[in-house]
């Protein structure tokens, strides 16, 4: 049959926490007291002490012998991504967003184009080496000038095609 | 709070595993092997416990290696060394019960002790006096079945105060609890384990509590 408890909750933990050393102070004075006086407190601290005691009768497993071995083993692929230079370790997310890069840009051109049209598709031909020589224009001030470099004469070998 | 930290990370410092973990981190050749060889056993037993099959416990140890080691660039001494590696592994172990809580898996316990539940059995050893016959192994067996009948909470607080000798501090920061919630906890584990072995506390022949009371002061 089991006795009634002679403590209650709080004063359980606190004589848990008494015989692990972690009350001090006021509480553990006052268990002492407790403990020093009540038969039956004692009898509980006892039974928790042995019941805590009988845990060592659990074996105390040990690793099988290859354990580190296995260990250090899985940790070198580990090893050698964290060793590879920063430009290597980088190369393969730097091609994958250029890649994506790419697909949104054309994926945007296309739908772009698509909205515009034919019209759209004439004027970037008939543009289109104005825009692929933008960079020759930007440095000519006016127009006559650009006009007076078409003249024949000044690039002859060049008109001939050779 | 600065000042706290400070002398977090210099009781931090103090602790030699931290300073190998230092080692570690700097990619010093060897202080990893170093450092497995420290603490496997006492990983593997924690796990053991713990999660209760020898293989997963491996398993589990050795993921907990791996991450210390993954983690190695980021770590910063702000306690015990075996403080966060015993966090680590308890975040694995309780990943791997709660994964295992949704697969009906048998419990960790030998079948020697034949098919009653521990509690069946305990009773009928009560009844033809237990402290005689049980054997060792079938108490540790026994043991080990009121160990993992407890929640999982108080199994991790158990098992590292008692195999690990943490205090009550460090097992509330491995478990992200107070203080307070761990005496609660430990309290509650101790009752409940006593409840389970309660044939089994007075098998050495000592006087038990009532026996005790009943002589003759």
């Amino acid at each position: 049959m089991t006795k009634p408890n002679p403590l209650n909750e709080r004063e359980q933990a606190d004589l848990v926490a008494f015989l692990d050393g972690e009350l001090a102070g006021e509480a553990a004075r006052a268990l002492e007291t407790k403990l020093s006086l009540d038969p039956a407190a004692r009898a509980e601290a006892e039974s928790l002490k042995r019941t805590w005691g009988l845990l060592d009768y659990l074996p105390k497993p040990e690793p099988s012998p290859s354990f580190t071995h296995r260990t250090l083993e899985k940790m070198a692929p580990i090893r050698t991504t964290a060793a590879m230079p920063l430009w290597r370790s980088l190369r393969r997310p730097w091609w994958i967003g250029a890649g994506w890069a790419a697909a949104i840009l054309t994926a945007a051109t296309a739908g772009y184009l698509g909205v515009g049209g034919d019209a759209t598709d004439r004027h970037l031909t008939r543009d289109l080496r104005v825009i692929e020589n933008k960079r020759f224009y930007d440095h000519v001030d006016d127009l006559d000038f650009l006009k007076s470099l078409d003249q024949p004469d000044l690039f002859e070998e060049d008109a001939t095609g050779s | 709070m600065t000042a706290i930290s400070e002398t977090s990370a210099q009781m931090a410092l103090r602790d030699p595993d931290v300073r190998v973990m230092l080692r570690v981190r700097a990619d010093e050749p060897g202080a990893f092997a170093e450092l497995v060889g420290q603490y496997q056993h006492r990983l593997v037993a924690v796990m053991h416990h713990l999660i209760g099959d020898a293989t997963e416990a491996e398993d589990l140890a050795q993921e907990a290696f791996l991450r210390v080691y993954r983690a190695r660039k980021k770590y910063r001494p702000r306690s015990k060394f075996s403080t966060w590696l015993f966090t680590i592994a308890n975040n694995l172990a309780r990943n791997s019960l709660r994964s295992r809580q949704r697969k009906p898996v048998t419990p960790f316990v030998s079948s020697e002790s034949g098919s009653m539940g521990p509690h069946e059995q305990m009773v009928k050893d009560n009844r033809s006096g237990p402290m005689q016959k049980v054997q060792r192994k079938e108490l540790a067996d026994l043991i080990q079945e009121a160990l993992a009948a407890l929640n999982e909470r108080q199994r991790v607080a158990v098992v590292l105060n008692k195999f690990e000798d943490m205090n009550y501090a460090e097992i509330a920061e491995v478990m992200g609890l107070t203080t307070k919630g761990v005496k609660s906890l430990l309290s509650r584990a101790r009752m409940n384990l006593r409840a389970a072995l309660a044939g089994y506390v007075y098998m050495d022949g000592a006087p038990a509590p009532e026996e005790e009371s009943e002589r003759p002061v």
